[in-house]
């Protein structure tokens, strides 16, 4: 099977590479694991805020149903319920639809993975009933499974705040934020506040102790700096933040660099979102966790570049459009992120780890 | 428990399927989770750790973490939170890694 | 802390263990891997990848950006034998060792 652009990945910044790239006639295939298009956003039920022009502020699954619609003007090959398993010697990467393994050979390479929760360990995390926040998100807004009865959460960050007011909604008793930090993480204060106002208790410098249950969590030991108490939950949310995915950038031999705010091991990548891999570019939360805005300017970045390669669109033209976009980036996600990424491909050519893959 | 009416997406469980859980029927519906749906029906608890034995659920919710391996319909280590539930499904615990040198395999 | 917690779920390796190498000499998440095992279970390292991070950024005081990733292989996702081995005849790097052995009666010859 062949393709002039592959795009792995169906969330948000793989649907607008998709578009980008077929609007200009290129053959373009697009491969996700799950049976839908949307990725992530699926079960975004918030508002999203800070969307680039000519969106809206709508709602996460309503953002995913736009981006959908807009695909269907074109004539891409879907590639849905499909992984890929790695790379082969000679360029081309093997996918699978769990019956079969096949290769697909791609012109260029649009690696749109995302984001992936960090876990957070403390004595008995394993239990049942202790999952990533994003895990309860996806069991209330796409499977409509309320996960349990009362629930701690375990860190403090924008990602959990909008989930929490999700779980609340569903009549979820939150009975704590824990947070091992002095301060809250979460940037909105706004969101943070409504919670400290219907009388969320947030803890600070604090941290579980412990996690107790046969077969279940049933209870969590709580450690202040001062004092330690104990809850009974059947739900301990954990929001360690998020980490770009790295294991096919690190399959296709790409070099990466290390950014704090971007959400720590990072793929090196240049202004056109190239990556040392001539033929391989990156988009979305791959480049650096951010807003749900930046994701689509990413996409749509790394789209030119490939479209400018495989000249179906002049030099000049992509150019100015990546000019622009990369403006309204600067202008939609928070300055530090921003900063960070511009460090980020400054270090391009000499990044902190190159050469990894050895087959 | 099931949602019968999201606060933002309405009522969106329309087609019940039965699947088995140790041979018990439970309700779930379609495009569910097996995960989702045995959390549904306050089955948390999707199989043991196979060196300390100790009880595992979901985690990642991804295909990522392999914490909800299950067996399902005869196949063992399956990611419980990527596979949708079908009408008729038999869903065992991951209990402890299967016998593969069988007969049937070959051995 | 409490160090026996499990900072590897799939091998159910714990803080401790960790501990232990890096004191004899493991600075590296794959040297770690070697010799507890830690990240060699079913998911392959996904989850517990920055956990092993913090364990050794705790001992040694190594900024995390000096701390590598941990090798990444095929495949990236759990798959059956029997899926790798299927119809690739013509794709001869994934082709199975399966494929080659020659069976009768179920068993093999």
């Amino acid at each position: 099977m062949d393709t002039d652009v592959l795009i792995i990945g169906a969330g948000p910044a793989g649907i607008v590479a998709a578009i980008e790239t077929a609007s200009k006639g290129l053959n373009v295939t697009i491969i996700d694991e799950s049976n839908l298009l949307g990725g992530q956003l699926r079960q975004q039920t918030q508002m999203l805020q800070s969307l680039p022009s000519p969106y809206q502020s709508m709602r996460g699954f309503e953002l995913a149903q736009d981006l959908t619609n807009q695909l269907t003007q074109f004539p891409i090959r879907y590639l849905l319920e499909h992984r890929i398993i790695g790379i082969y010697a000679n360029g081309s990467l093997g996918i699978t639809d769990e019956l079969n393994v096949f290769p697909i050979m791609a012109k260029k390479i649009i690696v749109a993975t995302g984001a992936t929760e960090n876990a957070i360990s403390f004595p008995k995390w394993t239990l049942p009933g202790i999952m990533t926040i994003g895990a309860a998100q996806t069991l209330v807004n796409r499977d409509f499974v309320i996960p349990g009865k009362s629930a701690v959460i375990v860190g403090s960050t924008d990602f959990a705040m909008d989930i929490i007011h999700q779980l609340i909604d569903v009549g979820i008793n939150i009975k704590g934020i824990i947070e091992q930090q002095p301060t809250i993480q979460a940037r909105e204060m706004k969101k943070v506040n409504e919670l400290y106002d219907i009388g969320l208790p947030f803890y600070v410098n604090a941290s579980i102790k412990e996690a107790r249950g046969i077969g279940e969590v049933k209870e969590v030991d709580i450690q202040l700096q001062d004092r330690v108490f104990t809850e009974y939950v059947d739900l301990v949310l954990v929001d360690g933040g998020r980490s770009p995915i790295l294991d096919l950038f690190y399959q296709l031999n790409c070099s990466f660099g290390f950014g704090d705010k971007l959400g720590g091991w990072v793929p090196s990548y240049n202004q056109s979102f190239q990556t040392s891999v001539n033929d391989v570019f990156i988009a979305g939360n791959a480049t650096g966790i951010s807003v749900h805005g930046a994701l689509l300017i990413t996409g749509k970045i790394a789209a030119t570049s490939v479209c400018e390669e495989l000249e179906v669109l002049s030099r000049e033209e992509a150019e100015k459009q990546s000019a622009e976009l990369w403006k309204e980036l600067e202008s939609r996600e928070y300055t530090d992120v921003f900063q960070e990424r511009i460090k980020h491909i400054e270090s391009y050519k000499s990044p902190m780890l190159k050469n990894q893959f050895i087959s | 428990m099931h949602i019968e009416n999201h606060p933002v997406l309405g009522k969106q469980l329309q087609k019940p399927v039965t699947v088995y859980f140790n041979n018990q029927p439970l309700l779930a519906y379609k495009q569910q989770t097996v995960a989702a749906a045995l959390i549904a029906n306050g089955i948390k608890k999707l199989g043991e750790s196979r060196k300390l034995v100790q009880s595992r659920g979901l985690f990642c919710s991804r295909g990522r973490c392999c914490s909800c391996y299950m067996t399902i319909d005869g196949e063992n280590h399956v990611r419980s939170c990527m596979t949708k539930v079908k009408d008729g499904m038999q869903i065992y615990q991951s209990l402890g890694d299967p016998e593969i040198r069988s007969d049937e395999n070959g051995y | 802390m409490d160090k026996t917690k499990i900072i590897c779920r799939c091998e159910e390796i714990s803080y401790e263990e960790i501990e232990e190498v890096v004191g004899h000499g493991a600075k590296t998440f794959d040297d770690i891997k070697r010799l507890t095992r830690c990240g060699m279970g079913p998911c392959q390292a996904k989850t517990c990848t920055n956990l092993v991070a913090m364990v050794i950024h705790e001992q040694t005081g190594t900024p995390l950006s000096e701390i590598p990733l941990p090798r990444i292989r095929m495949p990236l996702s759990p798959i059956k034998l029997e899926t790798l081995a299927t119809n690739s005849t013509t794709f001869s790097t994934v082709k199975s060792v399966l494929d080659e052995l020659e069976l009768e009666e179920g068993r093999v010859k």
